[in-house]
């Protein structure tokens, strides 16, 4: 080691800045590594932590306490493969939450006696206000922080036509529901307010089952679905251990994928530009090299002397990047505890720490050697004399005599093709990035320019009212609101609850799926007559188009043929939708679907509003502004992505900096002796500097502009991938051209301005110093 | 028989230093020199006597540290950078004894990388490469290689036709033979020699009495000042008086 000592630190000092550029390009690697290896480790971790801790059931199932017999919970106790049960009672209900994020959120509810004695399903009060009221109320963390609830704030929950204000008293934290995505929560009620409120929901009340099991979730599921089938009992709500995770853990899943996914981008980025220098470095230090080996230096004590600084670098930069990290994990912890519903704190992760910078340095070491072992083979004599293979001119491209076109023209031509390594690093590296900056410009478009795009991928049907009508009075209501001109379309619609194989299944039913503005249907089509049913993607592996499934609601038997697979990220899948008559069979009574209003301007549905409660006040039981509630759900996205876009944009830009840095400095260190003979010979800074951009920038051009333009092929398939993975089988995200365009030529005017700032020390270069130096 | 000549270059009260730190070094100081047309002059000296330094200011390749500098009619002391690129490709040629061919550029290309630079008239452009190369002696197939396939003598024959190819008023030459045997040294003043006797003037820097003869004027630096001027008349092979006379002054120079 004290042999390659001082060659080690001449080496460090002598390219200073390319190591702080490289070393900045791995710290942004190392960033990004740890982020996804501190969530990969901690997130799961943390969530088994709390589920065990709260004693939570691997399964709960509903079922309507009309139905429920004593001896189930002993039956279900039984079954093979459960450990324990227990059951409670709760009130189910499809409930509007006022005010929720300053809109209106529709979310079916399981009302809870908080003060019962629970072994199971454990609640850790986060938060309480000393003092019960006699309308208190005890929220899930998800439902208080994501819907801006705090201590002592009401909250009202509209059930039918029937508000109900509550007081917050308490956050809760439990491992049960979780999020929305379940399209299930709970709200916790004390005793007195629980009896009160459920005397007055009797019909609703419902028994929860809550189940331990060590064994096959799946199987006991269908055990208990059985059980229940053959006691003629329906299954109301049912959510298991790992339905619930992958909902709460999706958005850090995604993040620790798209978290990966750039930091494999960037890492190949900084292998590529370690061995492009240490390829030149050899280059220019060939000399020196021959010299030591003529002293008695190994090969391989010289390869050491090259590649320990990367090393080095590496090493330090990883730790420093994992240190950085930390400085932002504490927002992203924030951001994902509102997602998933559960607080977590991300600690320091020594596991993580060691991966980052075994990774990091294991590949930085391989690709290295790679390049540096060539050193071996230097015969003293010919390094000393500086004959290399890469020295040496091999063709002359564009003979300048033979080839016609403008002379300086030609110039540039020729030292693009005699340069061919660098254009051949800025390609590769240029068009990696440009796919990272077409992905964050295409979601930019489809978040913030075209946002119906994106929201309609997430979501259901999106009209811009919701009007729930009385009894008999749908077609009347419907028939006026669509002589109003300011109304485009009315639509029947009704979301309900059927069970499929003994599931519970949200229904979407449409009396003309045709006329629908998002339509889910993603294989097939959407049901049409009476008989027909489209699956949710949950049901594609069981079921193919064609077939006919049995569907049993309470007495009545259905038999439909299945046209088409629908999607919901919402519900994971686990949706269907039927024609109105279709879903009409499976009730015993009358059907009063809801009308979604469609206006022919978004802005005006207050307006609107107003007009349908005034003009029917005694014909309607309720509106729901569903445009604000979209335009919620749009501006919290509008936000997380505008800083995605940002942060991709400004790392891109970071990392072009930086590669053209030490292309530059390679080129300058390299061709001084060149520049220096064309300042000789009369060309002006300006000449070389245009020429020496010429040179290399085209390279760059084309990759962005072929990288956008492919982008039209592979960001479609990128979305596909990455909604795929949150259940959206078909995205309504739209690439366009005309954007993939304008933030590439942002991007190749930053290259510009880079490129002519990097190439400004060519003014430095002296014809008279070369030939004093010569 | 100067004072009849044309003026080319004017120099007034030249005065270049060399910095390093703290220290200072004197090159030299209040120096006049005037380099007329059509002359073949030759800088001589010791070591270190600032020869070089001299042929480059007087180039523009090298800013003197106080003093004017007249060329042809051009004060160049007054320009900036590129303006002293620009007056540099149209009036100076320069040959230096490492050559300095660019590597990547068949000996063509590198005469005619120089060319693109005072006509946009491409083909006149290789017209007069192709006559120059035949004056040097270079023929065509050797054109066409690398200045690393080529001998010593024929990269620097390439060298002055890229020095003469935009016809500059002067030829500045650092010991152009300085890295090169006796057959190709030779060789390469036989070109210079031919193009003096084609009317180009040309300012050389040697140290090799044989190169000097090549010259009419010979320079000697000593001091930091002109130190002797020798007019040795025009080069004829077999003039040993114009030997004799060179000999004559160097001894006393002090060489």
């Amino acid at each position: 080691m004290k042999k390659i000592k001082s060659q080690l630190i001449y080496n460090l000092k002598k390219d200073k800045g390319s190591y702080i550029s490289f070393g900045i390009v791995v710290l942004i690697t190392a960033i990004m590594l740890n982020l996804a290896f501190v969530l990969l480790f901690q997130v799961d971790k943390a969530y088994d932590d709390k589920f065990n801790e709260l004693n939570t059931a691997a399964i709960n199932v509903t079922v309507p306490k009309l139905q429920n017999t004593d001896a189930l919970l002993n039956d279900i106790k039984s079954l093979n493969g459960v450990d324990d049960a227990e059951c409670r009672e709760a009130v189910f209900a499809e409930a509007v939450v006022k005010d929720f994020r300053a809109t209106d959120f529709s979310m079916n509810t399981l009302f809870y006696n908080k003060d019962e004695s629970r072994n199971m399903n454990k609640l850790d009060i986060k938060e309480e206000k000393t003092g019960m009221t006699e309308n208190s109320i005890y929220l899930p963390l998800y439902v208080a922080s994501f819907g801006e609830f705090g201590l002592n704030d009401e909250i009202v929950y509209e059930i039918g036509d029937t508000k109900h204000t509550f007081k917050v008293s308490g956050i809760v934290e439990e491992m049960q529901y979780g999020n929305y995505g379940k399209g299930l929560m709970g709200a916790y009620l004390p005793k007195e307010v629980y009896e009160k409120f459920s005397d007055e929901y009797s019909e609703q009340t419902v028994v929860e089952y809550s189940i331990m099991t060590n064994g096959d979730i799946n199987a006991l599921q269908n055990d208990i679905s059985d059980l229940l089938e053959e006691k003629g009992i329906t299954m109301l709500t049912s959510c298991d251990r790992i339905s619930t995770k992958d909902t709460r853990t999706m958005v850090c899943n995604l993040i620790i994928l798209v978290l990966s996914a750039f930091a494999i981008i960037i890492l190949f980025v900084s292998v590529f530009l370690c061995k492009f220098r240490i390829s030149n470095s050899i280059e220019e230090d060939m000399v020196n090299m021959g010299v030591l080996k003529a002293l008695g230096y190994t090969g391989n004590m010289i390869i050491a002397g090259v590649v320990l600084p990367y090393l080095m670098v590496t090493v330090f930069a990883s730790l420093l990047g994992v240190a950085v990290s930390y400085a932002v994990l504490p927002g992203l912890g924030e951001l994902l505890t509102l997602q998933a519903g559960f607080s977590f704190g991300l600690d320091f992760d020594i596991k993580g720490l060691i991966c980052v910078v075994a990774i990091l340095a294991v590949i930085v070491l391989f690709f290295t050697y790679t390049a540096a072992k060539r050193i071996r083979k230097l015969q003293p004599i010919n390094a000393i004399r500086g004959n290399s293979e890469g020295k040496s001119a091999k063709k002359n491209y564009f003979p300048l005599d033979e080839t016609k076109g403008k002379t300086k023209l030609l110039l540039v031509m020729k030292q693009t093709f005699s340069n061919g390594k660098q254009n051949i690093l800025l390609f590769g590296v240029s068009f990696v990035l440009t796919i990272l900056v077409a992905f964050a410009s295409t979601m930019f478009y489809n978040v913030i320019i075209e946002p119906d795009n994106f929201i309609s991928t997430l979501s259901e049907e999106m009209p811009q009212i919701i009007v729930s009508p009385v009894e008999q009075y749908e077609d009347v209501i419907s028939d006026e609101l669509k002589s109003n001109s300011e109304i485009k379309s009315v639509l029947k619609y009704t979301v309900g609850t059927v069970n499929i194989d003994d599931m519970p299944v949200t229904v979407f039913a449409c009396e003309d799926f045709s006329r629908v503005s998002n339509d889910l249907c993603y294989l097939g089509e959407n049901p049409d007559e009476k008989n027909e049913i489209a699956l949710g993607s949950a049901f594609e592996e069981k079921y193919k188009i064609g077939d006919r499934i049995e569907i049993q609601n309470g007495d009545i038997p259905c038999s439909y043929e299945v046209t088409g697979f629908v999607q919901s990220v919402n519900y994971q899948g686990n949706v269907c939708e039927f024609s109105l008559d279709g879903y009409e069979a499976l009730n015993s009574e009358k059907l009063v679907p809801t009308l979604y209003v469609y206006l022919n301007n978004a802005s005006d549905t207050e307006k609107i509003i107003d007009e349908i409660e005034q003009s029917y006040s005694d014909k309607i039981v309720s509106t729901m502004n569903y445009q604000k509630m979209t335009e919620t759900t749009q501006e919290m996205y509008s936000g997380i992505t505008s800083v995605i876009v940002v942060v991709i944009f400004i790392l891109t830009i970071l990392i072009v900096l930086f590669v053209l840095y030490i292309v530059i400095k390679t080129l300058l260190v390299q061709r001084k002796q060149e520049l220096g003979i064309y300042k000789a010979i009369g060309y002006s800074n300006k000449q070389l500097m245009v020429q020496m951009i010429g040179s290399f920038l085209p390279s760059s051009v084309v990759a962005v502009l072929l990288s956008s333009v492919l982008g039209l092929i592979y960001v479609p398939q990128i979305n596909q991938l990455i909604f795929q993975t949150i259940g959206a089988m078909k995205n309504n995200m739209e690439v366009s051209f005309a954007f993939l365009m304008i933030f590439a030529f942002v991007q190749i005017t930053a290259n510009l301005i880079i490129s002519i700032l990097l190439t400004k020390p060519i003014k430095k270069i002296s014809a008279y110093a070369l030939i004093k130096e010569g | 028989m100067s004072a009849m000549k044309e003026v080319l270059i004017s120099a007034k009260n030249l005065k270049k230093e060399f910095r390093t730190g703290e220290t200072s070094q004197t090159i030299f100081e209040n120096l006049d020199l005037d380099i007329y047309k059509g002359d073949f002059t030759i800088i001589m000296g010791a070591s270190g006597a600032g020869k070089s330094t001299l042929m480059y200011s007087l180039s523009g390749m090298d800013r003197p540290t106080s003093g004017s500098i007249v060329f042809s009619g051009k004060e160049i002391t007054k320009y900036n950078d590129d303006e002293l690129a620009v007056f540099k490709r149209k009036n100076c040629g320069f040959v230096f004894q490492q050559i300095y061919l660019l590597e990547k550029m068949s000996l063509m290309d590198n005469v005619l990388t120089a060319g693109a630079l005072c006509s946009d008239n491409k083909k006149e452009v290789i017209q007069r490469a192709k006559e120059l190369f035949e004056l040097v002696n270079i023929p065509e197939i050797t054109q066409k290689k690398f200045s690393t396939q080529v001998s010593g003598g024929e990269a620097q024959r390439a060298g002055i036709v890229r020095a003469v190819i935009n016809k500059p008023s002067v030829v500045f030459a650092d010991e152009p033979t300085g890295a090169l045997n006796s057959n190709n040294s030779e060789a390469v003043l036989n070109v210079f020699t031919k193009l003096h006797r084609e009317g180009q003037s040309i300012i050389m820097v040697t140290h090799d009495k044989k190169t000097a003869l090549r010259g009419n004027r010979v320079l000697y630096v000593r001091d930091g000042q002109i130190f002797g001027d020798c007019n040795l008349g025009n080069y004829v092979e077999t003039d040993n008086e114009r030997e004799r006379k060179l000999d004559e002054f160097l001894t006393e120079m002090g060489w």
